[in-house]
Order: C-alpha cells, then structure tokens, then sequence
C-alpha cells in the first residue's frame, strides 16, 4: 500500500539526484522549482509563500535525516512530488537535530479533500528504514531512485 | 439562563406524577370497548414518555451511583414499572389478563422496531477484516463458546425439569439464550484500560464476530424447529436437517448477496449525496431484509443483522451507524425496558434456584468454552481466563432471543424469566472480573511474546489543559476528515472516535488533556503522528491570524464600537 501514491506521483524528471542549495530555504525554492519548470505548478509564487507560511510555523523536518516541506495551494491540480537527494545533509531544524539527506516536497489543492498527509505517512514510514535510506542515498540514477521508492 | 440543577428534577418528578395519573386515567379506560384509535395512540404516547423518563434515570442512577452497566437500570425500570409490579398499582400498565401478551401490540412493535435497529447496527460494527485477521484463534474461542453454552444450557433445562426434552422447544431456547455475547461491554471496559488493542482484546473482538453470526444461525435453526414442533409436526432428525439447510441457505445467499452488493449499494446511496438519506435508506432496506427473514421462517433480527454485516465493509459504514446511533440510543431504553415489562416475578416464585444454577452453568460454560480453546492455541492460564471472561458479559442479543421465544409461545414467564436473570448476574459481574484479571500480566503463552501481534504503543501527547485538547481534539477530527477519512464518534458521552478508511484504523481518545491516538498498524501510526502535528500547526496558525497586528484590536473596535 505504500507505494501507491508513490507509483501515481513519483516519476523521474521530479527527482533531483543531487541537491544545490546549501541552505534550508534555498532547498524548498529548489524543490519548487523542479515543479515549475516543467509547468506543473499554475503559480509559482503562491507555492512558495504557502510552502513558506507552514514551515514558519513548525519545521518540517522530521527524524533520520528526511525533510518533507508541504502546502496546500489551488496552482496545483492534483498531488505533486519532488524529490532531491543531499549525501552531505543540509540543516533542516529536523526533531532529532540531524541534517537532512532525503528531501521530498509535496502540494495539494486547497479547499478540497483528499490524501496529503497520508502521502506524508507513507513516504516517511518508508524512509524510516535505514538500510532502505542508504539504498536511496547510493542510487546512481533517477530511475532507481523512482524504482526503489516505487516497488 | 441556567436552572438550578434541583430543579429539572423536581420538574421531572412531577411530570411523572402527573403523567402517571393520566395514564392511569388513559389506560382504565384503554379497557373499554369503544377504545378507539387515537385513544390507544394517547395511551401508546403516554406510555412511552413513562418508558422513556423511566429507563432513562434507572441507567443514570446504575451508571453514575452504582457504577454497575446501564443496561441494568434500563431492564430494572422496566420490571419496577411493568405489568407484573408497580404497573397495575400505579394504573400504568394493566396486569394482563389470564396468558395475554403483557404489553400491547404497540409498544412491543416500537420495542421490536427497535431490536431491529439494533442488530442492524451490531451487523454495520462487525469488523469483519480483524475477524479475517484474527480467524484461527478468534474462530476458536467463538466455536468453543458457542457450542459449550448451548449444549450445558440445553442439558440444564432438561435437568431442572424447565424442558422436556432436549429437543423441545424450550430447551432449545435456553440453549440458544446462553450462547449470545454482547461485547459491547467489554470494549469499553477494555478502551478505558487501553487493552482494546492487546492479543486478549483482539481475540475477544474477533471470537465475538463468530460468536454473533453462529449466534443468530443457531436463533434461525432454533426458530424454524420450534415453528414446526408447535405445529404438532414430530421432530424426526430429517426435518431439523431441512431446517437447518433451509436456515442457513438463507443466511448464506443473503449474506454472499449482501456483500456483493454491497459496494453498489454504497454508491447508489452515495448518489444522494447527504449521509443522512444514505443512512435512513439503508435502514429501509435493512426494515425490508427484516421483513422478507420473517417470511422466510425466520426471526425478523436474522435480516436486520445480514444486511448491517452485508454494508459493514464499505466505508460509509462508520458514518451510517453515526447517523442512526441517536435514534438507537433513544430507542434502545424502551427495549429494556419492555424486556424488563416482560418478567412476570410472580411466575419466578420458586425459580430463583433454577435461575442461578442456569445463570451459573452458562457464565460457567461461556468461560470455559472460550477460554480451553484460548488456552490450547497461544495463550497461557492468564489470557484465557480472560478471553473466557471478556466473553461473558450477556446482553441485547440474549433478551432479544428470549423475547422472540415468549412473544411466538415458544417459552412461558418462567423461562423468561431465567434468562433475564441470568443476562442480569453475566451482565453485573463480568465488568466487575474484567477490571481485576486485566493486569499488567502477560496473557501470551512463554516464547509467544514476540509474536504477540499488534501491540501497538499509543502516540500520545499532552496539552496545556483540557480546553485546549478538546480544541486539538475537534481539528483532529477535520483534518482525518479533509484526508477523505471517516471519523465516527464511539461513545456519545466520551471523548472517543474511530478513524477510518480502506484498511486503516485509528482510535483517537482524550484523557483529560492528554490526547491519546492508536493503531495496530505502523505507518497507520505515522498517519496518525503527522495529522496530530498538522493540526496543531494549524490551530498555531489560526491563532498567530488572530493575533496579527489589527487583528485583536479590529475585533474589539467590531464588537464594542
């Protein structure tokens, strides 16, 4: 059950091998912009002040090192992902005071229902498993990032 | 605006007062011969309201004084106030005359109304899928428990001279009788212990769901039996066979159909869009199920059952049973209450031994039924005492079963009687073993502790005061519902809800201003831990909007301008 979302959402070219922001805020506009290039988010601003507005509430870094910035907002259709990899952590403000490796952003339309935080769940109770998280980090390709997350 | 809290009681004694003189006024005359229509319909109204305050304090004074299930004060109001006691003294209700029905045709028809609600709604609260999950062992306990009470009760009523013979109708009820557990009581017992979710509780949980449907296949066999020995027919083995075949022919398409149906059915009544038309229309249906059981030769509660385990996979479930919860709890006061009506105490003269010795022999043969089985699979003496016990508690299903038996003639006063008393000992004093052998003890056989399934640890957090996590509470509840998730309330009066979807479930509890949320499941748990956050980010959000610069003070200038 868990992947099922995964499989729907996750494809390659939302997936950032390498991440180059150096900075917590430079990490989110990044993971925006892997959507907004492509198109897939209506209004890029919107995004980000939402994505922005929730992290000054409470960080959204969780445990080992995963990092999941999320917002509701109507310049997405439907639930999106991206996703970016950093080896060497980035500063997060994650629970356990780790840096976080594995980042994943996802938005959802305002006003309506439907899984977001579910997606959330899942997405973390995968990551949680350390060997699992070192198969990720090691992937050499987009590809087997997708393939690992989505099988 | 508020009253004194003296004086709604004083109002209520004396409309009762009052109420009781109209009766009494109403119902001398209800003899008459020229008793029309509306005239019987003022005594049903009058009646009622006499039921209702009635059952309604005697559950208040067992629950909040005597600390004992409020069924009880329900069932004992109904005996004070019945036929047989105060009833005829009081002028409320007319002692009936020689073998009459002790009470009209019109309370018992809101009276069965209402049983069919309710095992309709014990149908919709099967949980299957822990059933599935469960089915070994919980399969086990409920075979055993099952098959234990109803022989010892059947052989019991021979013994005692109640029946005469094993096959007769008599027997066959008191068997029947002994079998039903009403779990109900022992969930909650278990969530305030937080052992809902323990190898026990899971196991009690499922034995119920086989105890329930073996429960009401036996009632079906046992009906169509007694039918056909009251018709003067010999019971050859051949004949119970066809009974039987016929019986659970019907509770297998009915069932196999049901489910089929079921998620069409789901979508049909989605169509209409308010939960409150899905729910009254699925009662219809269920009403029509009942009717066509009753047709069929069997008990009208067979189908009201069928078709709330038919709807209790899909989603919807959770909300309808939300939605026809209040009109339960309203009506099922008069069920006790008329169940109470029924007993004739002056008939249980000289039958206050056999009672205890049945209500023994069945509390006796329902705990070791279920526990012998618990004990021969995984657990050690300590869990299966306390699956054998967890199973005891007797309740609707029993007097239900006992009331169709004596409103079809198939038992007399007497035997009435004996199950009432022996749901009323099962009733007061499993709670009571309950508390005291739920511990902290291991219940899982040594080596089985690893394995001891899905104990899971509760996500729990604290909140300033009780206010606040009653707030948290409420924004929890809207944030599993905006994730396309049905919450339903499980205890109208407590803080207590059940989360679910597809194969998810969550318990969500507030402990005074700590808030407690549960799941056998992990990444459930997950689910469970990040919704918790949201909502609390969100109500920080809430707040810090409120208290924006201009926000507060635009606020003040509104409302004191």
């Amino acid at each position: 059950m868990a992947t099922s979302f995964l499989r729907d959402v996750l494809k390659p070219d939302r997936v950032k091998l390498r991440l180059q922001a150096a900075t917590k805020d430079d990490a989110i506009r990044e993971l925006i912009d892997i959507l907004a290039g492509p198109g897939i988010i209506a209004d890029r601003a919107e995004a980000e002040r939402v994505v922005f507005a929730r992290e000054a509430l409470m960080s959204t870094g969780m445990e080992c090192g995963i990092a999941i910035p999320h917002g509701k907002t109507d310049s997405v259709g439907s639930l999106v992902v991206s996703m970016a990899l950093k080896p060497e952590g980035i500063e997060f403000e994650c629970a356990d005071g780790q840096p976080a490796r594995i980042l994943l952003m996802t938005l959802s339309p305002a006003n309506r229902t439907g899984p977001h935080i579910r997606f959330m769940a899942e997405v973390s109770r995968l990551l949680r498993n350390e060997k699992f998280r070192e198969r990720v980090l090691a992937a050499g390709s987009r590809e087997e990032i997708v393939a690992l997350l989505t099988q | 605006m508020r009253l004194p809290s003296s004086v709604p009681r004083v109002w209520l004694c004396v409309l009762l007062w009052l109420g009781g003189g109209t009766v009494a006024h109403a119902a001398e005359h209800a003899d008459g011969a020229g008793a029309d229509l509306g005239h019987r319909m003022m005594v049903l109204m009058l009646q009622l309201a006499v039921i209702l305050c009635a059952a309604r304090i005697g559950a208040f004074v067992c629950k909040r004084y005597l600390k004992i299930p409020d069924v009880l004060g329900e069932l004992g109001a109904g005996i004070l106030i019945g036929p047989y006691l105060l009833g005829p003294h009081l002028h409320l209700f007319p002692a009936p005359v020689g073998a009459a029905f002790p009470v009209t045709p019109e309370l018992y028809g809101i009276a069965t109304l209402a049983s069919i609600i309710l095992l309709y709604l014990a149908g919709l609260e099967t949980d299957l899928g822990m059933f599935l999950r469960y089915s070994v062992v919980g399969s086990a306990v409920g075979v055993g428990g099952v098959v234990v009470s109803f022989v010892l009760g059947d052989t019991v009523a021979v013994w005692t001279g109640l029946a005469d013979g094993y096959l007769s109708p008599a027997a066959l009820f008191l068997g029947t009788i002994s079998t039903a557990t009403s779990v109900g009581i022992t969930a909650r017992v278990l969530s305030q212990r937080n052992k809902l979710d323990s190898p026990e509780g899971v196991t009690i949980l499922a034995g119920a769901v086989i105890d329930d449907v073996l429960g009401i296949v036996i009632l079906a066999v046992v009906v169509g039996m007694a039918r056909v020995s009251g018709a003067g027919e010999s019971m050859a083995w051949g004949r119970i066979a066809m009974i039987a075949v016929k019986a659970l022919g019907f509770w297998i398409v009915c069932t196999a159909g049901g489910m089929l149906l079921a998620p069409r059915l789901s979508k049909m009544l989605e169509f209409f869009g308010s939960t409150q038309t899905m729910a009254t229309l699925s009662l219809g249906v269920a009403l029509l199920l009942a009717g066509l059981s009753e047709m069929a030769g069997l008990a009208m509660i067979i189908g009201a059952y069928i078709m709330g385990l038919s709807l209790s996979r899909v989603d919807a479930a959770y909300e309808l049973r939300h939605r026809l919860e209040p009109v339960h709890h309203t009506l099922v006061g008069v069920f006790f209450a008329v169940m109470g009506m029924m007993v004739n105490l002056g008939a249980m003269k000289g039958m206050l031994g056999v009672g205890f010795l049945y209500a023994f022999v069945a509390m006796l043969a329902k705990v070791a039924g279920c526990a012998i089985p618990a004990l021969l699979t995984r657990f050690n003496m300590t869990g299966a005492l306390r699956i054998g016990v967890g199973m005891l508690p007797r309740g609707e299903v029993t007097l239900l079963i006992a009331g169709i038996g004596l409103s079809g003639g198939f038992i007399d006063a007497r035997i009435f009687g004996v199950a009432v008393m022996m749901t009323l000992l099962s009733t007061l004093i499993a709670p009571l073993a309950m508390v005291r052998i739920f511990d902290d003890r291991n219940g899982l056989r040594a080596g089985d502790g690893e394995e001891s399934g899905p104990r899971a640890e509760p996500v729990n957090f604290s909140l300033p005061n009780q206010e606040v996590a009653e707030f948290v509470l409420s924004r929890i509840v809207q944030t599993f519902e905006a994730e396309e998730c049905y919450v339903s309330a499980v205890g109208v009066r407590e803080p207590l809800f059940q989360v679910r979807k597809d194969e998810t479930t969550i318990t969500v509890r507030r402990d005074g201003s700590t808030i407690v949320l549960y799941s056998a499941d992990e990444t459930d748990r997950e689910f469970a831990r990040l919704v918790a956050l949201e909502s609390v980010a969100e109500l920080i959000s809430m707040l810090e909007g409120l208290r924006r610069a201009g926000g507060v003070g635009d606020v003040r200038s509104q409302l004191l301008a």
